[in-house]
């Protein structure tokens, strides 16, 4: 954000929250004013404890409320206001990115290079010459779906990237997509431990991220935070949401996403709408990044078993905060292994609605629809909070359907699937976490049965009207695909998911088979694969 | 002219006339749609429609027009009353008139069949409208129309169409309940017609209450089953759209469902009866579709299922009733725990 920018969105960020809260209070006012501060200081205070000596800004956060307390005890409704808004801006403040628009143009250029020649210190015999290393990296990050689509809607709009999430290399991949697509840089909001990551800082401090501190809880935090996103799009900048709010721990493609964040887009429609913008219009861009590796998947799926539904939202101790790991995953993304695809869906309104080139909304049978009626009032737009409530669930909704069309299936997910099925139904008895831990009967199965059952699993996946799309490798016979995904898996993997052996294929790591397989959650690939068989019931043994 | 000075009423059969009386008994102007010019003027001359509301004159506020895109434009609050069966051509009609600050209402009981979508769905898939909601309850038309004391509930995901409707609809002699579960007040509104259906068989063979409220409880039963497979909150059926509205239509011989069941359990055939009554009867549409949608979830509804075999495998009535007896009975909650 430029810096006359960012002073004027950290000033309206802080100020728009405060301003609302105000409103929406009843008399006396300093009854309310009193509980917001008040319930601000208390979740600060705890999260202050809770990582006593861990923020380097912790003492100064400390000393800063315990000013706040002192002056609470006879505050008049001004003071309070008063407070509020230092409150408030001191969230703004750090929010605030550093992002810097010559900054961004020369590490775009710089860091493959930079990083091509960290891989090769790192490796020199395994990965070759310089040159062949840069072009390497972009051989093995493609581009794909309405690419030109997005790029003409540029000059129509601002737009909303929303990518699914499975790593922490997801804003670095993606901000190298836009940059090779000619897109203007994305801002997006990442979490404080990547700020801190010796491998990620230098991409965040420079890339166009603001920060986000997940262990700040106060709701004060949390609307400021939507307010400056909201602001940020007014002011025409290209965001980018992870609508999942979080790493996929399951593997599986997100379909409940966070209306928080989604939300600012609706909302910064209207300000736009109000404020008479030249070019008022939001385009949410629903992205799908599919690795056939997952960098992070030992970690994220121990995490969903561990607690599932109660996994922990902010994970520190994981493979990307390990800088030997992180190289060995590029290595393999350089090397003949790995590979990363971004599918850029079908671009939408801000209430889900298709939108065509020219940047007009499209009603369900293709005819043209005035964006701005959605969101009008006798024909003025207004805010109305339960009603944009409503529009963002219609967008969430919009948003997971594309993601599950333009998933792209790899070898490793459809062999992690089939294989997993297999065991499953080899041990009908077993449920599936005993079976995770223990393997079932058999250590193996025989590698012409898990081609046979691949070759099911791609046919069903053929047939299934809800996506996805299918990756090349996918085209070729069953046994390709099954040695595609197994080497795949030794080359990155510490415990491999599975290796064959012979003629027979041992299930290592079945936590990994799970993690891969779910990448295929969400096209009742238990339904069509009992139907191609003939067959009525439903497969014993749920997913998780 | 503010938003609500218009409403526009779509389709002008027997509710869909009705709705438009209760408009024009609260002094709104309303604009009724019907596809035929001489039922139009029929009921701008008479004030009646004679052939589906008889007896009951509409206020001078109505309007009757086969003018979709003047509705359109006229007002942004539109009630569509239309059988389930003509609802996609309706609605694919005024998605060419509609924006989104329009707020569809309907009014349709029914399943569209073959595809098993609820008419929001067909709406939401027709027009670009998004602000959609369904007007479900114990509303028999006559009733209505003769200003009895009655309550319908409306229900949306969107607080304004609630508002609208009951801004529109609500007086001192017609109740107007909100809620949110439209998927609920869908199949409830859908459903009682086939459990309709069976009481009016019970009724036709002379049997008496017990019977009736063994069929009402058990159908109350299987419609919340049913409902909760689609997607509806359980506590919907026990209100206004499910409860409600079965006690109305299965205790009233007025009910256009009852009627064919009566007569079903006289040995009439079922095309004869269709061809006698000038209106549909849901019931006979709905046994189909929810048949087929338990046969693909699953679903165990044994009423269901004998209505089903009733109308469509011309099975004989006192066998179907032998063998709903028959069934084993056991927890009476067992197959509600959701």
């Amino acid at each position: 954000m430029r810096p006359e920018h960012r002073e004027r969105a950290r000033i309206e960020a802080a100020t728009r929250v405060v301003d609302r809260h105000v409103a929406s209070l009843r008399p006396p006012e300093e009854v309310g004013l009193e509980a917001l501060v008040n319930d601000t200081l208390y979740h600060e205070r705890r999260r202050l404890e809770r990582e006593r000596g861990g923020d380097p800004r912790g003492a100064e956060d400390s000393a800063f409320y315990h000013r706040i307390q002192k002056r609470l005890r006879h505050a008049s409704a001004r003071d309070l206001r008063e407070m509020l808004d230092q409150i408030a801006l001191r969230f703004a403040s750090e929010i605030v990115g550093n992002f810097d628009d010559r900054v961004y143009k020369l590490s775009t250029t710089v860091v493959p290079t930079g990083l091509s020649v960290l891989l090769t210190a790192m490796s020199p015999g395994k990965l070759g010459s310089l040159s062949s290393l840069r072009h390497g990296l972009s051989d093995h990050v493609q581009i794909q779906g309405s690419v030109d689509h997005v790029r003409k809607l540029l000059d129509k709009g601002t737009l909303v990237v929303v990518p699914t999430h499975s790593s922490h290399l997801d804003s670095i991949v993606l901000g190298y997509a836009v940059h090779l697509m000619g897109l203007p840089p994305l801002l997006y909001g990442a979490g404080l431990n990547l700020f801190k990551n010796p491998v990620t800082s230098f991409f965040m401090n420079n890339l166009g991220a603001y920060r986000v501190d997940r262990k700040k809880t106060a709701g004060l935090y949390k609307d400021v935070l939507k307010e400056y996103a909201t602001v940020a799009l007014e002011l025409d900048y290209n965001n980018l949401f992870f609508p999942g709010g979080t790493r996929s721990r399951s593997g599986a493609v997100e379909q409940k996403l966070k209306r928080g964040l989604l939300g600012t887009a609706v909302r910064a429609y209207v300000g736009n709408l109000q404020s008479r913008r030249d070019k008022p219009n939001l385009y949410v861009v629903p992205c799908t990044i599919s690795y056939k590796l997952g960098l992070e998947a030992e970690t994220l799926i121990d995490d969903y078993l561990k607690e599932v539904g109660k996994n922990r939202y902010i994970i520190e101790d994981d493979e990307f905060s390990r800088p030997r790991q992180v190289l060995n995953f590029m290595s393999n993304l350089v090397s003949l292994d790995s590979r990363v695809v971004i599918t850029f869906s079908r671009p939408l309104d801000v209430v889900g609605n298709y939108v065509d080139e020219e940047g007009r909304s499209l009603d369900p049978r293709g005819r043209v629809v005035d964006a701005a009626s959605y969101v009008s009032d006798g024909g003025a737009p207004v805010h109305d909070a339960q009603r944009d409530e409503e529009y963002t669930n219609e967008l969430s909704s919009a948003i997971a359907r594309e993601f599950l069309r333009d998933n792209l299936a790899m070898s490793t997910h459809v062999v992690g699937y089939a294989l997993l099925d297999m065991i499953q139904r080899e041990n009908p008895d077993m449920d599936l976490y005993r079976l995770l831990r223990t393997g079932g009967r058999s250590p193996s199965v025989t590698a012409s049965d898990l081609a046979t059952e691949t070759e099911r699993v791609v046919g069903a996946l053929r047939r299934s009207a809800k996506g996805p799309r299918m990756s090349d490798e996918l085209a070729r016979d069953p046994k390709a695909i099954v040695d595609d995904a197994l080497r795949a898996f030794a080359s990155y993997h510490t415990h491999p998911a599975a290796v064959r052996r012979g003629d027979r294929v041992f299930h290592e790591n079945r936590n990994l088979l799970l993690y891969y397989g779910n990448r295929l959650k969400g096209y009742d690939l238990g339904r069509n694969l009992s139907r191609a068989e003939g067959a009525t019931a439903e497969p014993a043994g749920a997913r998780a | 002219m503010t938003r609500d000075e218009c409403i526009g009423v779509i389709g002008a059969g027997n509710w869909g006339t009705t709705l438009a009386k209760v408009l024009g008994d609260n002094d709104k102007r309303t604009l009724l749609w019907a596809r035929r010019d001489d039922l139009c003027r029929e009921i701008n001359e008479t004030r009646q429609n004679s052939k589906y509301l008889p007896g009951f004159s509409l206020g001078p506020s109505v309007e009757a027009t086969s003018d979709l895109e003047r509705i359109c434009k006229s007002t942004s609050l539109l009630i569509a009353v239309v059988p389930s069966h003509t609802m996609r051509e309706t609605a694919r009609e005024l998605g060419n008139h509609v924006n989104g600050e329009h707020v569809i209402v309907h009014a349709t009981k029914g399943i569209e069949q073959g595809t098993f979508k609820r008419m929001s769905e067909v709406l939401r898939e027709e027009t670009c409208v998004r602000k959609i909601g369904v007007i479900s309850g114990p509303n028999l038309a006559k009733e209505l129309a003769a200003r009895q004391p009655a309550g319908t509930l409306v229900a949306s995901r969107y607080d304004e169409v609630f508002e609208r409707a009951h801004a529109a609809l609500h007086n001192d002699y017609f109740r107007v309940y909100q809620g949110r579960d439209v998927i609920g007040a869908e199949i409830g509104g859908g459903f009682k017609n086939i459990i309709a259906l069976a009481a009016g068989v019970a009724a036709g063979l002379g049997l008496g209450d017990n019977t009736k409220a063994l069929l009402l409880t058990r159908g109350l039963s299987e419609m919340a089953r049913f409902g909760v497979a689609m997607g509806a909150e359980v506590m919907t059926f026990g209100g206004m759209a499910g409860m409600g509205d079965l006690i109305a239509t299965c205790s009233s011989p007025l009910s256009r469902n009852h009627q064919v069941g009566a007569r079903l359990a006289r040995g009439e055939k079922l095309e004869d009866i269709q061809r006698d009554m000038a209106m549909v009867a849901e019931g006979v549409k709905m046994a189909k579709a929810a048949h087929d949608f338990a046969l693909r979830k699953r679903l165990d509804l044994p009423i269901v299922r004998a209505v089903h075999n009733l109308l469509y495998g011309h099975h004989e009535v006192p066998l179907l009733l032998k063998e709903l007896m028959n069934i084993p009975a056991g927890p009476e909650f067992a197959a509600l725990t959701v």
